[in-house]
């Protein structure tokens, strides 16, 4: 069996800075911001307004659709405002501001055991969307949507993503370590949905103990294993593990359901045995803070709307004498560079780097023209031709991006700008045009159901 | 605190261009050190002068067109050091300077620089000072300082090589013609991969497969490796190819041009007459590069048909059933054909070999008729030796001395001499043929040891009315008549077949030539 999939780089891991901190628990001091969009799909709705009294695991934001997911409130206090805050994306979003009394109490409808041997299928559903889950590893797709398939039976595979192949970030490794018992209880709901399916436990191979936890968690298990995959970026992506583990490989206008798999983040499947088993909403999850510039790199158990200067003073703070670069939401290879501190996380943050330098910055000093080497095309996970892309773009010829090249099929995973010996922005290209493309695309619908 | 925003990947790989180009030059420095080891200082000037004349072209313009300086990539110097490294190391200095000016100012620098240029510079610089300075540039030195043939030329003309002097680099030859520096530097690029192994070995797979099929010599390993160690194949195959701005991005692109290069690398060498061909079939696939490019474009994964099978779930018939029969039935016949025919090939090969032999001897007997021994001369092989496997003379177009042999009577008189001459001018492939000339010159007949003339035009030159012309007669050299006026020393042209009659002709006056400057007086 394939132990990996085709392509990819491998950026050196930095994991060394954080992988032996042990989760810690977190309580922030300060006031809590809830952005009302952290997930794909419609923002949520706020159902508080300024003045109300909040607890801790009470629904501030309802979801506004199916494709939507709550917000919970991760402290207790008073509403102090709804209104535009700046988020991590950089712009200003609404969210829900809480004052916080550092009381934490809770609303006290989760934390106690339940017997669920007896409980439906949709009351399974019902539970992961009241709590608010979405998937913690990167996009933040509304849970109970990916776990209601058109067709539940034809699913194969469960993929509990542990792979972690992001540089830098160690908490899933230390919440595999140290939540093992509780992932597999997670992942046999998950298979209660999906009776024919196995539930593959896929974690990279630099994570010896995570590997070795979680085999011993799955002992017994008929329906569930755990797969070693080989250290290669983006091995985490959706794509990548569903190519190992099921071997298929599948286009852009399919969901991974319509090949028979489901993948979820550990940290997800985590949160959905607390959701389905305690009543517990989603409103903390792990996180790493790392990186050269943070004191003590430490892996968290946070709150959600934890401000990120918070989570740096959490993690002993700034190094003294040395100035940050670049302070990044998430992993250096698709995480988002926010311009301030005064950001909080949300549900997809899953940690917080604080770069010393800054390689961007070095390398626009080496950029030359394409060499028309191919290293890109080389390490691409989906086999795109990113040169030619970048070319097609250059020339204009959009037609050529989208029908030849298949551009639209790019991930944005980032390895062809990372290879890149002339160090031009290739991922960066795409993203921008693949917006154009799919603006284009709308007013041309748009254009056609006005002359009708 | 001013924090940096960009777009992510905020992580780069430490490769650069330059360290990309500064390897590729490193990787040329043994090749460049026997080089300069085998053949002395002045091939190190030769070295010098190119690369600092590429850099200092790329510098100035530059500078003249206010462009940012961009030799620091390090392109420029890779240009001059392969420049030089595919040319003599007795080549005036002031010939690489003129290379590497076209190189990189024409080639590259006009076409937008880096990443632009249309074929390889290098090999352009080089096919530039060859049609600029034809002989000149084909000059090459024995390592005794006799001016002498390229193992390539030697193979040319059917002649043995040293297998084990090319492959280290000491024969006479280019700068880089050490294969096993070549291989070195090549091979440690290859396994860094700077450059792609499907493009060189594409270029030697296709290369040799051809050599094989049509070179004339079967898979005989040791034929084919003295044409792989020869003339610039492993420096092409590893180092002009793999250029990557003049090679396809595609893997199936880069297979599909390393083995058009190596193809027509192998006909350059078999059907054609120049040494140095193989520079032209890179250019050639270099020029191919954006077709390859326009049309070969992989499809992602997900869109390959396995994949779409493999995603809906559809299954194929096993592999048994879904080739149809008769193509299992061809492709098991071609094979046993195959196999058969090597190996009666391989059979019949020294048999061959000796029947050949034996009719060569038997065509000097027929010639001389008078003699009953036929001897060894030792100062023809020796003339014949010297030729090295050149065309002898300049007025007898493409002739060739193989063999001459003196006749002697049973008293040990000399009654006569048999020559073997070969001429590349033929109609159809080379005629040879042998001539048997008296003491005196005469010529007392010729007959043909290699004929495959068209059937009843240049063949009719077997025939007694035209080869029957050249017997009897003493001249010192035979005219070539067509539709003249018969005289003395002519020779009637076939009708409809002057290029075969002319051949023989300059192939006669050829041997008449040589008996005159080697074998007369009895030596």
């Amino acid at each position: 069996m394939r132990d990996t999939f085709r392509g990819g780089v491998h950026p050196k891991g930095h994991k060394d800075l954080s992988r032996e901190a042990s989760l810690r628990v977190f309580d922030a001091k300060g006031e809590m911001v809830f952005p009302l969009a952290q997930h794909i799909g419609k923002p949520a709705k706020a159902i508080v307004k300024k003045g109300d009294a909040v607890l801790v695991g009470q629904c501030i934001g309802e979801a506004d659709g199916f494709v939507s997911a709550n917000v919970i409130a991760s402290c207790s206090g008073t509403v102090k405002a709804v209104e535009k805050r700046r988020t991590i994306a950089g712009v200003l979003q609404e969210c829900v501001v809480i004052d916080n009394d550092g009381q934490y109490t809770e609303t006290g409808t989760f934390g106690q055991r339940q017997d669920i041997s007896g409980i439906t299928n949709e009351e399974i559903l019902r539970r992961v969307q009241a709590a608010g889950i979405t998937g913690l590893g990167g996009a933040g797709f509304p849970t109970h949507v990916k776990l209601a398939p058109k067709a539940p039976l034809g699913i194969k595979y469960v993929i509990a993503n542990g792979a972690e192949c992001e540089p830098y970030i160690t908490c899933n490794d230390q919440l595999m370590r140290g939540y093992a018992k509780e992932i597999v209880e997670g992942m046999e709901i998950l298979l209660r949905l999906f009776p024919n399916a196995e539930g593959v436990i896929a974690i990279e191979g630099n994570k010896p103990e995570a590997i070795a936890a979680m085999e011993k968690a799955v002992a017994g298990h008929p329906r569930m294993r755990v797969q070693k995959l080989r250290t290669k970026y983006p091995q985490g992506g959706e794509r990548s593990l569903i190519s190992v583990i099921a071997g298929v490989d599948y286009p852009t206008s399919k969901l991974p359901a319509d090949v028979g798999c489901i993948v979820d983040n550990v940290g997800t499947i985590y949160a959905v045995g607390r959701a389905v088993i305690y009543n517990e909403p989603l409103f903390r999850h792990v996180i790493s803070v790392t990186g050269e510039g943070v004191q003590t790199p430490s892996n968290f158990i946070a709150r959600d709307g934890t401000s990120f200067a918070e989570m740096i003073e959490a993690a002993g703070g700034l190094k003294t004498g040395v100035e940050p670069k670049k302070i990044i939401s998430g992993g250096p290879m698709m995480g988002l560079a926010v311009s301030t501190v005064e950001v909080p996380i949300t549900k997809t943050t899953n940690a917080v780097t604080v770069l010393l330098s800054d390689e961007v910055e070095k390398a626009s000093l080496k950029m030359t023209t394409c060499l028309h080497c191919g290293r890109c095309t080389t390490v691409c996970p989906n086999g795109l031709m990113p040169q030619m892309m970048a070319d097609a773009v250059i020339a204009g010829d959009l037609e050529r991006y989208e029908k030849k090249l298949y551009g639209l099929d790019c991930i944005f995973c980032g390895s062809c700008t990372y290879i890149c010996p002339a160090k031009r922005p290739l991922t960066q290209t795409f993203k921008q045009i693949k917006a154009e493309i799919l603006a284009k695309k709308r007013a041309a619908q748009a254009a056609q159901g006005g002359g009708k | 605190m001013t924090l940096n925003l960009s777009a992510s990947p905020h992580v780069r790989d430490r490769w650069t261009t330059s360290f990309i180009m500064h390897t590729v030059l490193l990787s040329l420095v043994p090749a460049a050190a026997v080089g300069v080891i085998v053949n002395g200082v002045h091939a190190l000037l030769v070295i010098l002068a190119s690369i600092l004349a590429a850099v200092g072209t790329e510098a100035l313009f530059c500078l003249l067109t206010k462009r940012p300086l961009s030799i620091g990539d390090g392109s420029a110097a890779v240009t001059g050091m392969l420049l030089a490294l595919s040319l003599s190391p007795i080549t005036p200095v002031v010939y690489p300077v003129i290379g590497s000016i076209f190189a990189i100012l024409v080639v590259k620098c006009c076409f937008g620089g880096l990443g632009k240029n249309f074929i390889n510079p290098a090999l352009a610089g080089r096919c530039f000072l060859l049609i600029s300075f034809g002989s000149a540039m084909t000059r090459f030195p024995m390592l005794d300082g006799i001016t002498s043939a390229t193992p390539v030329a030697q193979l040319a003309a059917g002649k043995a090589v040293n297998i084990t002097s090319m492959f280290l680099g000491t024969s006479n030859g280019v700068i880089g013609s050490s294969i096993l520096a070549l291989l070195v530097g090549g091979l440690i690029l290859w396994g860094l991969d700077i450059i792609h192994g499907e493009i060189c070995f594409a270029v030697l797979g296709g290369f040799t497969l051809f050599m094989g099929l049509f070179g004339g010599q079967g898979f005989d390993p040791k034929f084919l490796l003295a044409h792989l160690c020869g003339g610039g194949v492993i420096m092409g195959a590893f180092f002009m190819a793999t250029d990557y701005t003049t090679s396809p991005v595609s893997r199936l692109g880069q297979l599909v041009y390393g083995c058009l290069i190596g193809v027509l690398g192998a006909m350059f060498r078999i059907f054609g007459h120049n040494a140095d061909s193989f520079s032209y079939s890179v250019i050639i696939g270099n020029l191919f590069t954006p077709l390859i490019d326009m049309y070969i474009i992989p499809k992602p994964y997900a869109y390959h048909k396995k994949a779409i099978r493999a995603a809906s779930g559809i299954k194929l018939p096993p592999l048994r059933q879904r080739i149809p029969k008769p193509v299992v039935a061809l492709a098991l016949i071609t094979l046993i054909a195959g196999v058969a025919l090597s190996g009666v090939y391989d059979m019949t090969k020294d048999t061959i070999e000796e029947q050949k032999k034996a009719a060569s001897a038997a065509s000097y007997r027929a010639v001389v008729p008078q003699a009953v021994a036929i001897e060894e001369s030792e100062a023809a092989m020796e003339a014949i030796e010297a030729l090295g496997g050149q065309v002898y003379g300049t007025k007898f177009g493409k002739a060739y001395i193989n063999e001459a042999y003196v006749g002697k009577d049973e008293a040990g008189n000399v009654v006569g001499y048999a020559l073997s001459v070969t001429s590349g001018d033929g109609y159809d492939g080379n005629i040879t043929l042998s001539v048997g000339l008296d003491a005196e010159g005469r010529v007392l007949g010729i007959a043909f040891t290699e004929l495959t003339e068209t059937p009843g035009m240049g063949m009719r030159a077997d025939e007694d009315a035209f080869k029957g012309q050249f017997a009897g007669r003493l001249v010192s050299q035979f005219v070539h008549n067509k539709g003249g006026v018969p005289g003395e020393d002519t020779i009637d042209a076939i009708s409809g077949a002057s290029t075969t009659s002319g051949a023989v002709v300059n192939a006669v006056n050829a041997g008449l030539d040589f008996f005159h400057s080697v074998l007369q007086g009895g030596k």
